[in-house]
């Protein structure tokens, strides 16, 4: 009983915080020039958009369990097909989307059905692998750029005739495939599947005694994902309208890798938080380090795992505000309790 | 025939870099994504101890001592604090350092790519049976062979190669022996690292020194690995040997296009034995 109303109390008041933030998000751009600069608006755009890699990423490595060390090439493959399609086909950012799904559909399945045999390090090793293959493809490759990669890519459009090109419009554009992106990863996590999905990454023996097939389960989730980090592609086109090679590269995938970790694995909010620590950190340390920002970042990568390994949701969870507000709200409603009686 | 030799050589250098890897993968159970970086940092320490002495050897046995105790450092102060945990901490650390390392690299020697000065009597050819080829190649063939069949030699005959290989399977059981099992971690890290520095002024001197040679690398190790069996030695060596043959008969057959026979052979060797060519557990 007790059980019961404590997890509805805090799902009611995780959704609040849920609109509050989404809310907040949205006033935000109507801001611009008092509060914040567009600067910021591209920030967080970012943010947006490795938000919702990162939603698909954790509902594969947090989750399940399974660490992917390539994910860049689903990445990679969405931003690749978009800019081929906005260059050459048409500029409708829906086309780009749905072309991009497709293919990664594909490459989701025949690569999940490849890397499904294997668990943990090897499983990262064969997708660092095989997103290795995809970068020199891509590096190597003239006809789609090469080294230069691909350049002179036109603004996307919503419909015939409305232009997504104002960084104010892509930004609710975004926002709005996060929110969801989320709601759809909630959704999944909440379901069987996901109950499934975190049986596996407790013990993968015993969820294959009660009958299901984790073969089968691991490799739809590999696509779900694949099909999340497609989407991210896309919009990262939209938001930068030039596609290199390294969207395709390791450190891509590493990056990934850590926002995971520094978030928080497993808590869906954490990667998202993961991610925006990351990217507003790279632009902080690029601005004060100049050149050896790159040592900075990796050092506190290092300082980060070593000290910190349940990331930032782990910290907040232990000590901090939301935990001395949460004893003191307890205590509180004790006492008013007491009062009542 | 050239082909042939060119091949076996520059995959018995890469059988000194994914041996190591292969050996800290399976005893230690971490991913050492850093590993690629001490073949680089090997290549440039190398390359300065050349420039500012101009021995050649001094440089050759040095340069992996320094690299060697400086991942003993990083084994002792950063990675055996995540023994036990989870897979990816360990991944993301070793991925924190590869990074650091390449921004030191990038600041101290620049973006320019470097060659290590050979001594004279490495310079020139020889002629094998009416085929002329480089007098270092040759050297490195013979060197690397020597090296893995130490290696080999001391794992497969001696007691710490015991211990070692007992690691493979079981860790608990061989502290049960009363041996201190981190010790041996410490120490293996810190070899694995200097043979990938000897390495690295091999190709150094063979190929050239560049700011992104540690991502190539680390990329042809974890292709050997995944080719060869997880931890596998005789599979790292064999896979390096397939790896360097693909390398230089696929460069003669497509040129340009020599790195995709690997992943080709890759794809294979997945799809007919998932487990890698010699899987060791």
């Amino acid at each position: 009983m007790t059980f019961e109303g404590r997890t509805i109390r805090k799902v009611g008041l995780r959704k609040i915080v849920e609109v509050g933030i989404l809310l907040l998000l949205v006033a935000m751009p109507l801001s611009t020039g008092y509060l914040f600069s567009d600067f910021y608006i591209a920030l967080f755009l970012r943010v947006f958009i490795f938000g919702i890699m990162m939603l698909g990423f954790d509902l594969l490595a947090g989750y399940c369990g399974l660490a992917s060390f390539g994910h860049a090439m689903f990445f990679g493959t969405g931003a690749y097909v978009t800019a081929i399609v906005w260059k050459y086909l048409s500029d409708s950012v829906w086309l780009a989307i749905f072309i991009g799904l497709g293919l990664n559909t594909v490459l989701g399945y025949i690569l999940g059905l490849l890397c499904v045999r294997t668990r943990t390090i090897y499983f990262v090793f064969l997708t660092f692998a095989f997103s290795q293959f995809f970068f020199v493809t891509a590096n190597s490759w003239r006809l789609i750029g090469g080294t230069d990669g691909i350049a002179g890519i036109p603004l996307p459009t919503l419909l015939p005739g409305i232009s997504l090109g104002h960084r104010i419009s892509f930004y609710y554009f975004s926002l709005g495939f996060l929110a969801i992106a989320y709601w759809l990863a909630r959704k999944i996590v909440n379901s069987h599947f996901g109950r499934v999905l975190r049986g596996i990454r407790q013990n993968e023996e015993r969820t294959k005694f009660l009958g299901y097939n984790t073969s089968l389960e691991i490799r739809k989730v590999f696509l779900i994902s694949a099909l999340f980090a497609s989407v991210a592609g896309t919009l990262i086109v939209g938001f930068q309208p030039f596609v290199p090679p390294y969207y395709y590269h390791w450190s891509l995938s590493g990056e990934f890798v850590i926002m995971e970790i520094l978030g928080g694995m497993g808590t869906l909010v954490g990667p998202l938080l993961g991610a925006a620590i990351v990217i507003f950190m790279g632009d902080i340390l690029s601005t004060w380090f100049k050149e050896a920002w790159m040592l900075c970042l990796g050092a506190i990568y290092v300082i980060c795992v070593l000290y910190s390994p349940e990331g930032v949701i782990g910290i907040l969870n232990n000590i901090s505000v939301v935990g001395i507000l949460k004893r003191l709200l307890s205590r509180f409603k004790r006492s008013s309790y007491l009062g009542k009686s | 025939m050239a082909n042939l030799l060119y091949g076996i050589t520059i995959g018995s250098t890469y059988a000194l870099i994914s041996c190591g890897l292969t050996i800290i993968l399976g005893v230690m159970g971490v991913l050492n994504f850093a590993h690629g970086s001490f073949v680089m940092l090997g290549a440039y320490t190398g390359y300065t101890i050349i420039k500012l002495t101009g021995n050649f050897w001094l440089s050759f046995f040095l340069s992996p001592l320094v690299i060697a105790l400086l991942a003993g450092i990083m084994e002792k102060f950063m990675v055996s604090r995540l023994y036990g945990k989870e897979v990816l901490f360990t991944l993301l650390l070793t991925f924190g350092m590869g990074m650091v390392f390449a921004n030191a690299v990038l600041l101290i020697w620049g973006g320019s790519p470097y060659s290590i000065q050979l001594p004279y009597y490495f310079k020139g050819f020889v002629n094998l049976f009416g085929l002329y080829y480089p007098k270092f190649r040759l050297f490195v063939l013979f060197f690397s062979f020597l090296l893995v069949t130490f290696i080999w030699i001391f794992l497969n005959r001696s007691r710490w190669g015991l211990v070692i290989r007992a690691g493979l399977f079981d860790i608990e059981t061989v502290q049960a022996f009363g041996i201190n099992i981190y010790k041996v971690f410490n120490v293996l890290f810190l070899c694995c690292a200097g043979i990938a520095a000897v390495a690295g002024v091999i190709i150094g001197a063979m190929r050239s020194i560049n700011p992104v040679m540690d991502a190539d690398f680390i990329t042809v190790a974890v292709i050997v690995i995944v080719i060869g069996g997880l931890g596998s030695f005789k599979g790292a060596v064999i896979g390096s040997l397939i790896l360097g043959l693909a390398e230089s008969f696929g460069a003669q057959a497509i040129p340009g296009l020599a790195k995709f026979t690997t992943w080709a052979i890759m794809a294979a060797v997945l799809l007919l034995r998932p487990e890698g060519l010699f899987p060791e557990r």
